[in-house]
């Protein structure tokens, strides 16, 4: 049971990494891209932890998983905004938008 | 099951076309990096893929490794941007 719901869970995070990819390659601009790139590898990434403690079912394993969501979690909001603000100091700006 | 654990790798690999494409041609730096991002995205997926293929725990630790060094590799590369743009380095 709970190794199906594993299996699931990290079927949907390979999707969802795909949509990221897709989003990576297919979005106009700087900003946008890495719209994609942060928020939906974010999801996509804590799901998979999320998967493979169900597939593990193990205490070693579980543990470990958490700590990485925490590092994931603690982490990647501010590499992206750094890098956002970085990106838009150097000038880049949504396309469609004429400032 | 070992087949499943292999359609991952595949879809993994899949997802790293497009995450190669954008840190190869940009055609910003910010999108090199945001590329390279990616990359780091998929790496940690293919880390953990990696342990629940061989059932060892050593594998998990170099997911934590790999999203540190993301992070600091993000940052730096963000700081370079912002000095090259002349804006402050905070």
């Amino acid at each position: 049971m709970t190794a199906t719901v594993g299996w699931l869970v990290c079927g949907l995070a390979l999707l969802i990494l795909l949509i990221a990819a897709l989003g990576v390659y297919r979005l106009p601009d700087a900003l946008s891209r890495q719209h994609a790139a942060t928020k939906a590898a974010t999801l996509s990434l804590t799901l998979f932890a999320l998967g493979t403690a169900l597939l593990a079912w193990d205490w070693a394993w579980t543990w470990r998983l958490l700590v990485l969501v925490t590092i994931l979690f603690a982490t990647l909001p501010l590499a992206s905004h750094a890098l956002g603000r970085a990106a838009a100091d150097a000038g880049e700006r949504e396309r469609g938008d004429d400032r | 099951m070992t087949l499943l654990f292999m359609l991952f790798v595949v879809v993994a690999g899949l997802a790293t076309v497009p995450g190669l494409h954008r840190l190869l041609v940009g055609p910003t730096l910010a999108d090199r990096v945001i590329g390279l991002d990616l990359l780091f995205a998929i790496a940690i997926v293919l880390s953990l893929t990696a342990a629940l293929l061989s059932q060892r725990t050593v594998f998990l630790d170099v997911a934590m490794g790999l999203a540190v060094v993301g992070f600091v590799a993000t940052l730096a590369w963000a700081r370079l941007i912002q000095l090259r743009a002349g804006g402050d380095s905070e």
